[in-house]
């Protein structure tokens, strides 16, 4: 049982930077959250507070109701997973593995015990006895792991432990690593910039930027509903087309191109009647054939899908990429039409969504 | 009874992970101990009784000695039967030195200005009797107490693959 409470952080360097302002977030018990960004937007900041390597500012730290926000590192009942593995390249697997309960004075068998549990849940037994430098990135990586499992803490914690696998061995690992969710029902905190990391794993995202909590929910609350551009720009690969529309006429006129509304969606926008917002689009709600002229710069073939990148109209328009299913064969300076399949509308000044407000 | 039966299979599981350290260990403290021992019998020269043919290959022993005691440390660490053997057998040689170089100087005398003088004291030669004697016991100690695990490291691995066939 671990719930971890954070409420109101800030964090505040020596010389007057703050790295995190008003983060607040309950994280149940068995829950795994994915805090995601770009680089510098605090995210790996909150979970080194979390863990007790950085000092909190401002708010508190609750793990079960207890307050925490003081605590040191090694009292927190919290083992983290750093992105550089930190094994003890002098130690084998099992030494490594061991190491915290042995600076404990735990009995050796029950060490035993443990460290033989978490590398069967790991697939690590028949490298028990190999060093870091004899394995490959992913196994040392699980060892790291293996290291915090046998600790049983409350919450485990993630840094970026995939970023230095190459694509594949992400793929393999990042799946590991919620069958390891599953399998331990642990609470789990998990820092990325790799928005599929995110969705894939996820319980709940937390999206930042610049310090700022941009949007909390689900994976697919945040891609199909997107609190702000911000939001859906970087969740969605290819990220979603902007465009600067104006909406009149129950229509939506952009540069060189007009979007039919429904009847609902003229609702949602019964407020910006003449005002230009901005249309959101993601690559994939395109589909060939409409009104919408694009002239192909780019096309590129993934198997399933086409990638089709150009312009509306001609070259003055507004860029456009489309991910249409398929294979498809357009060639540099082709002209096709598409339409939108949706859409998404956000505020030109706040770049908030604007969405149907409730009655 | 259960209980002690299981926390045996355990300790007997961890030996295929963990290293056999009381062996090394006790093989490096055989080293220092013979370490001791010819830092002791060089310093107690009385005029030039050392300058012969038998301490030169006293010196080149030592070196050979720390070499193959070293290199036992690092077979017994992973519970190698044979190092049991080599080490037995240096520790016999630390026996068979007693007797050699130290009980040779011990018995000698020489003319220093007219006078004669013990070339190794009562003192000394207990001395380094016990460091030549104890650095035997580490040795066969050590491989004593290798040759006990890795026997019940083969019996458990092998009852192991027994059961698990």
């Amino acid at each position: 049982m671990a719930e971890l409470s954070l409420q109101h952080i800030d964090k505040i360097y020596d010389n007057n930077v703050q790295a995190v302002f008003d983060f607040n977030l309950h994280v149940n018990d068995g829950e795994l959250i994915v805090l995601v960004g770009p680089s510098g937007c605090g995210k790996s900041t909150t979970l080194r507070m979390v863990a007790g390597l950085e000092d909190i500012s401002k708010g508190k730290l609750l793990l079960d109701g207890k307050d925490i926000t003081a605590a040191p590192a090694k009292d927190r009942d919290m083992a983290m997973v750093f992105q550089n593995y930190a094994l003890y390249g002098h130690m084998t697997v099992y030494e490594n593995m061991a190491f915290s309960l042995t600076l404990r004075n735990e009995n050796p068998n029950v060490i035993h015990k443990k460290v033989l549990a978490a590398a069967e849940i790991l697939g690590l037994t028949s490298q028990l006895n190999k060093k870091p430098a004899q394995l490959s990135g992913g196994q040392r990586q699980r060892v790291a792991m293996g290291r915090s499992i046998v600790r049983n803490p409350k919450v485990f914690l993630f840094d970026e432990p995939l970023s230095n696998l190459d694509a594949k061995l992400r793929g393999a690992t990042r799946r590991e690593i919620l069958l390891l969710h599953k399998r331990l029902q642990a609470t789990m905190l998990y820092v990325t910039h790799d928005q599929t990391e995110a969705l894939t794993l996820a319980d709940r995202i937390v999206c930042m930027s610049m310090g700022h909590v941009q949007q909390v929910g689900t994976p697919l609350e945040l891609y199909d509903t997107p609190n702000n551009i911000f939001v859906a720009s970087f969740i969605g690969l290819p990220p979603m087309n902007f465009f600067d529309v104006v909406f009149e006429d129950g229509v939506l006129k952009g540069k060189g191109f007009e979007a039919a509304l429904t009847p609902e969606q003229q609702d949602i926008l019964s407020n910006y009647v003449h005002k230009q917002i901005v249309l959101g689009v993601r690559p994939e709600d395109i589909a060939e054939g409409g009104s919408l002229p694009v002239l192909v710069t780019a096309n590129e073939n993934l198997g399933m899908n086409t990638l089709v990148h150009g312009y509306i109209g001609d070259r003055s328009g507004n860029r456009i990429s489309a991910k249409l299913r398929g294979w498809a064969e357009h060639k540099n300076g082709d002209r096709t039409t598409m339409r939108f399949t949706r859409m998404h509308f956000f505020d030109k000044d706040t770049t908030n969504a604007i969405r149907k407000e409730a009655k | 009874m259960t209980q002690a039966i299981e926390d045996r299979d355990i300790q007997l599981d961890r030996m295929q992970y963990v290293k056999n350290t009381g062996s090394s260990r006790l093989c490096y403290l055989g080293i220092l101990l013979n370490v001791l021992y010819f830092v002791s019998i060089y310093k107690s020269d009385v005029g030039s009784w050392y300058y012969q043919i038998l301490v030169g290959g006293s010196i080149v022993y030592n070196l050979l000695f720390m070499l193959m005691v070293f290199l036992a440390s690092e077979g017994v660490k992973n519970y190698q039967t044979n190092y049991s053997t080599l080490l037995i057998a240096l520790g016999a040689g630390q026996l068979a030195r007693i007797f050699i170089l130290p009980l040779q100087a011990h018995s000698a005398v020489v003319k220093v200005s007219g006078a004669e003088v013990a070339v190794m004291q009562d003192f000394q030669f207990i001395r380094v009797v016990i460091y030549l004697a104890a650095s035997a016991a580490c040795l066969i100690a050590a491989a004593v107490i290798n040759l006990q695990k890795s026997r019940a490291l083969a019996a458990h691995l092998a009852a192991k693959s027994a059961g698990q066939a």
